[in-house]
């Protein structure tokens, strides 16, 4: 994991410096080729469509991943695309007000509760009718309502689940992840969509953070905002789900790792993402005027570049082979359940969408 | 083996951003184009 990586010290960071410049390299790439389609375009008087580069990235990062394979060398380097996810999240905080933060993160949260008590109750029972073992329908319940893979990662530890169905539970969340980026943009546009409204939906319906942020991207610039936050908000509840968890898989076993867990409220603390706190605290000073537009304008665009980064590492971890070797029951129940999910939340937000604000 | 308590990326991601933040605000990194 990319918190293990960003441990190492000294020689351990030159070890990240290969794969952070194919990061770099493939998700330039991608911009490249944004631009010079949009130039061709341009020049030829062709009214081609705006592929954005966020796309271009991605599938890079899967051709090379899958048709010639990462080099060991770069795959420490690779691994850092969470860090680098968290780190555009965080500079993205300088485009929100405190004020519009906790407005529309209290509108979100409302969403998020629903949403995690519709797919956790959907998905148990999807996964009890497919014979699925408890502890993988636990995992896979939630991977689809929180945050997919760190959610399943942290959850792991307190279900005590088996490695095996931690990587089905991964393998169909990641597949999933993979549909909605071209799923999501389609029923957008489709849908006419605002920017907000598409954004609040591909926060709240698609599992991985990385996926949510890519799939608002594609949509647009102000789309790709209001998926981090509501994407940043549905991880804040984490410590929350997997505490619930611990507790109901501790009383089942009648183990004493998850009681004690349920007694300390440092559990939550520490399933808590970090980062949001630093999310916070950048809209907070973009809310007292510590910078002026140009400098609001220079962070948002650092936030650019860390996403870019963030987007050739969605590719590059991606192994069609390794999605396709999973059972076919929980990526067939992980299925069922995400497109239930996202169903129920487009619903939900355009009922709502009318009366949303910018 | 080290015992110390070594910071997960969340914290890094925080400070780094916090870092950068300072250059812009100081003037010291240069204008981020994209």
């Amino acid at each position: 994991m990319t918190a293990g990586v960003m441990e190492d010290r000294g020689s351990g960071f030159v070890r990240l410096l290969p794969g952070i410049a194919l990061l770099a390299v493939i998700g330039y790439a991608g911009k490249l080729t944004e631009v010079a389609i949009s130039t061709f375009g341009k020049t030829h008087h062709m009214a081609l469509p705006n592929i954005e580069y966020v796309l271009w990235a991605i599938v890079y990062g899967l051709i090379l991943s899958n048709l010639i394979g990462v080099p060991a060398v770069f795959r420490p380097g690779v691994d850092t695309y969470e860090f680098w996810l968290k780190l555009g999240i965080v500079f993205e905080g300088v485009r929100f007000l405190i004020g519009d933060v906790f407005r529309l993160g209290a509108t979100t949260l409302l969403f998020t509760v629903f949403v995690l008590c519709f797919s956790i109750i959907f998905m148990t029972w999807l996964g009890r009718r497919f014979g699925l073992s408890d502890k993988l329908t636990s995992l896979l319940a939630i991977g689809s309502s929180i945050c997919g893979v760190s959610a399943i990662i942290a959850a792991k530890g307190a279900i005590d689940a088996d490695d095996e169905e931690v990587s089905y539970a991964i393998g169909a969340i990641l597949a999933l992840g993979a549909f909605s980026l071209i799923g999501f943009p389609f029923i957008g546009h489709a849908l006419h969509m605002s920017d907000q409204a598409y954004g609040l939906w591909a926060g709240l319906a698609v599992d991985n953070t990385a996926e949510a942020t890519a799939a608002g991207a594609l949509y647009s610039d102000v789309a790709a905002k209001f998926a981090i936050l509501a994407k940043t908000t549905r991880n804040a509840t984490i410590g929350f789900v997997v505490l619930g968890y611990a507790i109901y898989w501790g009383r089942k076993m009648g183990t004493r790792q998850a009681q004690s867990m349920a007694q300390h409220a440092s559990f939550l603390w520490a399933k808590f993402p970090k980062f949001v706190l630093g999310f916070l605290l950048l809209s907070l000073l973009a809310t007292l005027h510590v910078f002026d537009a140009a400098q609001i304008k220079d962070l948002a665009n650092l936030s650019r570049w860390a996403f870019l980064l963030t987007f050739a590492g969605v590719g590059l971890r991606t192994n069609i082979r390794e999605l396709t070797r999973q059972g076919w029951k929980p990526l067939l129940v992980g299925a069922a359940g995400e497109f239930a999910i996202a169903a129920v939340t487009l619903g939900l937000i355009l009922l709502v969408a009318p009366h949303l604000t910018q | 083996m080290t015992t110390r308590k070594r910071l997960s990326a969340d914290w890094w991601a925080v400070l780094v951003a916090l870092l950068a933040a300072a250059l812009v605000k100081s003037g010291l990194l240069p204008h981020i184009s994209w």
